[in-house]
């Protein structure tokens, strides 16, 4: 991406106005951000506290949980087809194997919440998501009403899951 | 939380940069009303930078995010798919889509915590080999076994 930057015009010093005129830089943003990251570590800078020090915000928060999930996510389905991969044996097998555990409904309740509401919160808040790329509802009281509509529908649709089977 | 925009590292420089004396660009100015002779607003010499655009840019980032929307969509839909119509066609379906949605997804939070070339290349390759394992477990679930939609209705009926 070339990128261009605003210069000083010498050409009449004495009316002490900028007039602004573009020159494409000799830098990518990856180039730059390189640079930045290696000088940075080579003089083994501290890094200044920001996640320690900052308000915490609703919107901030729901923010790291969607990525949280997201991950979350994205592990176990990649642990799951590892698993398929490598053990012996079909899934109903291995069901069957947890079933006769007997684990007990309020630990199986728990279990069942425990992959349902990460599925249905970065769901919701994946179609929350989608709306800002379609560039609505940026003003903050809507991101505000918006988060906690995702939040109660996420816990809502999560217990219904688990009730419903 | 904002995340980098990954810009591709194979976009062209269209321009050679032209280059006054150093010391003389800065990046952003401020600039200063000293002088009567200007009284119209400073905004109305700001001016978009687009006529004096030169060189292409590539669309590689741009098609990117545009792609990672379509199966974030894609994948949305699958949802009542799979409940409505479970079945093959479905369950590979969702194994693509699943699969992509990830690496993409992953692919990003990387691009924002890992920084330096080599780091970089090396994440990356070990997430390919992650989703390309991933994928090939979920067909074989899919092919071998009772495939993704039963798996999820039989853990449900537990």
């Amino acid at each position: 991406m070339t990128f261009t930057r605003q210069g000083t015009c010498l050409f009449r010093p004495q009316f002490g106005i900028l007039c602004r005129h573009a020159v494409p830089m000799g830098t990518t943003a990856n180039e730059e951000m390189n640079t930045f990251w290696a000088k940075n570590n080579k003089l083994n800078r501290p890094m200044s506290p920001h996640l320690t020090i900052y308000k915490w915000s609703m919107p901030m928060m729901m923010s790291i949980t969607h990525r949280g999930t997201g991950v979350g996510l994205s592990g176990g389905i990649s642990a799951f087809a590892l698993l398929a991969l490598v053990l012996p044996g079909n899934y109903p097998y291995y069901l069957d194997l947890i079933h006769s555990l007997s684990v007990g409904p309020a630990l199986l309740s728990l279990a069942k919440f425990g992959i349902a509401f990460p599925v249905s919160y970065h769901t919701l808040n994946g179609i929350r998501h989608l709306f800002w790329d379609s560039g609505k509802g940026f003003k903050i009281p809507e991101v505000y009403r918006s988060g906690y509509v995702v939040i109660v529908l996420s816990i809502l649709t999560s217990i219904a899951a688990i009730a419903y089977m | 939380m904002a995340a980098i925009v990954r810009i591709s590292s194979v976009c062209h420089r269209g321009v050679k940069p032209l280059f006054y004396r150093s010391s003389l660009l800065s990046r952003t100015l401020v600039a200063q009303q000293k002088d009567q002779d200007c009284p119209y607003p400073l905004t109305a010499r700001i001016h978009g930078s687009s006529s004096l655009y030169a060189g292409s840019v590539s669309k590689a980032a741009s098609l990117h995010w545009t792609g990672e929307r379509v199966v974030s969509v894609l994948l949305l839909a699958m949802g009542p798919a799979a409940y409505y119509f479970p079945g093959p066609a479905v369950d590979y379906s969702l194994a693509a889509a699943l699969t992509l949605h990830g690496h993409w997804g992953i692919g990003q939070v990387l691009t924002d915590y890992v920084h330096g070339e080599p780091k970089i290349k090396m994440v990356n390759a070990g997430l390919f080999l992650l989703s390309t394992v991933t994928f090939a477990g979920l067909c074989y679930f899919n092919y071998n076994d009772v495939g993704i939609c039963k798996a999820v209705a039989l853990l449900w009926s537990k």
